[in-house]
């Protein structure tokens, strides 16, 4: 009977969220996947209500410590449907990892088994994926999906659990509003806390230095407004002045009137939140015009290597900034390690920043369980929450609602390669192009 | 007053280029009472080819139309022929559902075989731009512009002053009495449906300098370009014209005025004005309602 009803208000919601990929027309649009956005707006009313019915069970408070068998790790990812690209990236930065602490004897002196399912990129069947992981399968331990949308409701069935749920993805504000007591999220910071090593890098500069003013417009998305509003409110404070703000839909696809309006109020600093077309569209635009202004910085779109550099020509990409949780170059501990390893299970290829993410998110995991020495679901969580714990995106800490309290990365684009300039700790180069240099 | 006219000359660039992009669909529609749902993905297609071939020789991408336009030519007919003939009669619903079928067949190849990804051209005027006064206009968008003129011009003529154009007018206007002169048909519809697709070679092209474009691209153009032809009345040239203007103007004005998260709303405000004093939209008529009733 409860079933039918979670049935019924998921499937509604799925019709609603479940969309291809991107951008469909207005209101029912599903974010597009931003390489770090992690979060599709949408988080339908009636997950919450459906949780409760879902996670009945017994709470597993403490699970068997039995050292002959191996410590299982239950995860579900969005392998097949609109997030199975992130989702498979996630899904080898976790047998990476397993793979590696196995070879070093594993955990706890138990050999690591993770148990993977697939849950389409659904809320529904991740709900019923986690519930079937705790109750039936009786994993161990836990690991996160992806994306803020799927993170949002198995968080809830975690906690309805009392099971430790560290999360390489989810960074929506709303993840951390809840109050929960075993959510972890592994990265460095939650959405709106993304573009604060930028602030940090403008107030490094001399005050005759830094920008006077400034332009913000923005995508209308969960993910790239909230950056661009508190990096706003931010400079503000620093005396840069605001010349012009915006939002654009998501299906917005001409850019020269956005363009004409900044240019006419020339800003030494134009920030854009920008997905991914957006970013490419603004910055043609404004070569259209023939204005550069003279720091540019984007949230997502610039992180997609070829297709940034494609879509507005190389040269063009020379001196903007960005922000993401991980770099291949960073001299983080195990960072070298885990890019070898990732190299040689698959190809040759270099990891994406998701399954750089969910390595990190499993090392997170193994702190815990290293550290604390037993499987005790609340202590592991209560250390967390008291401790640091080093990993390739750098040193992580978080609070009692378990956001994290560290810094992205400050990327730049420079001679067509990216390069980390801020912090200091985690920079591939002491280079910082400023002024961007004028367009091509 | 700078800002008036940037806003308007950019508005009528963009709507042309809208109104291109349009025309197959409203000519199908028109003509068979199909909704080709297809239309976008067909658009998107175009460009994915486009771009290959602008990156594999470095051919100009509005140039490629050359080829690009008789091959689409060809898929068009030969899809009418073997596909689409089979609903001919039915109700205008099983049209949507036959071509979203097809249009996620498309998705679903581009997807495999070019990726998802996002792409576009980028000759070297694609971010250059004419400046007239203190006005400036984007080479790509002028250059769009003018071919959207050029092919809705091209169809205009074909349609009023061959024979094959007034068939296809006369078979959209009274089917029953186009049969009895001797006017084929499925041979007219086959013809009908070829050119509206052949649009896209041109109409894909553009859209592979101007706008980034990934396999998925095709549900946003989709619903804008149903948008512009309902506004304009289904089935009528002239009209999809006038709705991609008014689309594109829409966009500009709000955007220099207001801002662009309006522009959505104040177009569909637009068309929903409009239908309640016309539901035939701007340009349709009455006829082929009675017609097929």
């Amino acid at each position: 009977m409860p079933g039918l009803l979670t049935r019924v208000t998921a499937t509604a919601r799925n019709a609603l969220t479940n969309r291809p990929r991107a951008v469909l027309g207005g209101g029912w649009r599903a974010t597009l996947y931003t390489g770090r956005g992690r979060a599709r707006g949408v988080l339908a009313v009636g997950v919450v209500a459906a949780l409760a019915l879902a996670g009945c069970g017994d709470p597993p408070s403490a699970r068997s410590n039995d050292s002959s068998k191996p410590l299982t790790i239950g995860i579900s990812l969005p392998l097949t449907g609109d997030f199975s690209q992130p989702g498979t990236q996630a899904r080898r930065g976790y047998e990476v990892w397993a793979n590696m602490i196995n070879a070093e004897g594993g955990m706890l002196g138990r050999k690591v088994e993770l148990k993977i399912t697939d849950d389409a990129s659904n809320q529904d069947t991740v709900v019923a994926d986690y519930t079937r992981l705790i109750t039936q399968d009786k994993v161990d331990l836990l690991l996160g999906t992806f994306s803020s949308l799927l993170n949002y409701p198995a968080s809830a069935v975690a906690e309805k659990n009392e099971m430790l749920y560290v999360e390489p993805a989810g960074g929506a504000t709303r993840m951390f509003e809840r109050g929960f007591k075993y959510l972890i999220y592994a990265q460095p910071a939650t959405a709106p806390k993304q573009a604060d090593v930028m602030v940090d890098w403008v107030k490094s500069l001399p005050a005759d230095q830094r920008p006077k003013t400034a332009a913000y417009p923005t995508q209308d998305d969960p993910f790239a407004a909230p950056v661009i509003e508190t990096l706003r409110k931010e400079l503000e404070k620093l005396g840069v002045r605001t010349v012009y703000t915006t939002t654009y839909p998501a299906d917005a696809t001409n850019f020269q009137t956005i363009a004409s309006a900044i240019a006419a109020r020339k800003p030494d600093l134009v920030a854009q939140g920008a997905v991914f077309e957006d970013g490419v569209g603004l910055v043609r635009s404004l070569k259209q015009l023939n204005y550069s202004p003279k720091v540019l910085f984007q949230t997502s779109a610039p992180s997609n290597a070829g297709q940034y550099s494609d879509g507005i020509g190389a040269a063009n990409t020379e001196g903007v900034f960005y922000t993401v949780s991980w770099n291949e170059k960073a001299k983080t501990p195990l960072n070298e390690e885990f890019v070898a390893a990732y190299g040689k299970a698959y190809n040759g290829e270099t990891p994406a920043e998701d399954a750089a993410d969910a390595f990190a998110a499993a090392q997170v995991l193994q702190a815990a369980v290293t550290k604390v020495g037993k499987i005790d679901q609340k202590a592991l969580a209560d250390w967390l929450h008291a401790n640091e714990v080093d990993t390739i995106l750098g040193k992580l800490t978080w609070d009692e609602t378990g956001a994290p309290q560290s810094r992205f990365l400050l990327a730049q684009w420079q001679g067509g390669k990216v390069e980390i300039v801020a912090p200091d700790d985690r920079a591939t180069t002491k280079t910082v192009i400023n002024p961007k240099p004028g367009w091509k | 007053m700078t800002e008036l006219i940037q806003a308007l000359t950019l508005g009528l660039l963009i709507g042309g280029v809208y109104a291109l992009l349009a025309s197959g669909l409203t000519l199908i529609f028109g003509v068979m009472h199909i909704v080709n749902v297809a239309h976008g993905a067909f658009l998107v297609l175009v460009a994915m080819l486009t771009w290959w071939l602008w990156r594999e020789t470095g051919v100009d991408p509005i140039l490629a139309s050359v080829v690009t336009t008789p091959l689409m030519f060809g898929v068009g007919w030969l899809l009418y022929r073997t596909v689409i003939v089979r609903i001919r009669g039915e109700s205008v619903s099983m049209s949507v559902l036959l071509t979203f079928g097809l249009a996620l067949t498309v998705e679903g190849l581009l997807n495999v075989t070019a990726g998802n990804k996002f792409r576009s051209a980028t000759p070297g005027y694609f971010e250059e731009s004419f400046r007239l006064g203190g006005i400036s206009l984007p080479k790509a968008q002028v250059y769009g512009f003018l071919a959207a003129v050029a092919v809705l011009t091209l169809l205009y003529v074909v349609l009023t002053r061959t024979w094959a154009g007034r068939a296809i007018r006369a078979s959209a206007q009274n089917p029953t009495g186009a049969a009895l002169i001797g006017v084929s048909a499925t041979a007219t519809a086959a013809l009908a449906f070829a050119i509206g697709t052949a649009t896209t070679g041109v109409g894909g092209s553009i859209m592979s300098v101007l706008y980034p474009f990934f396999p998925a691209s095709h549900y946003d153009w989709i619903s804008r370009l149903l948008g512009i032809i309902v506004l304009g009345g289904m089935g009528s040239l002239p009209g999809a014209l006038v709705g991609a203007l008014v689309l594109g103007l829409a966009e500009t004005l709000t955007a220099t005025y207001s801002s662009l998260r309006w522009s959505t709303l104040v177009f569909y405000a637009v068309i929903m004005l409009v239908l309640l004093v016309r539901k035939q939209g701007l340009f349709g008529t009455r006829l082929r309602e009675d017609v097929t009733a």
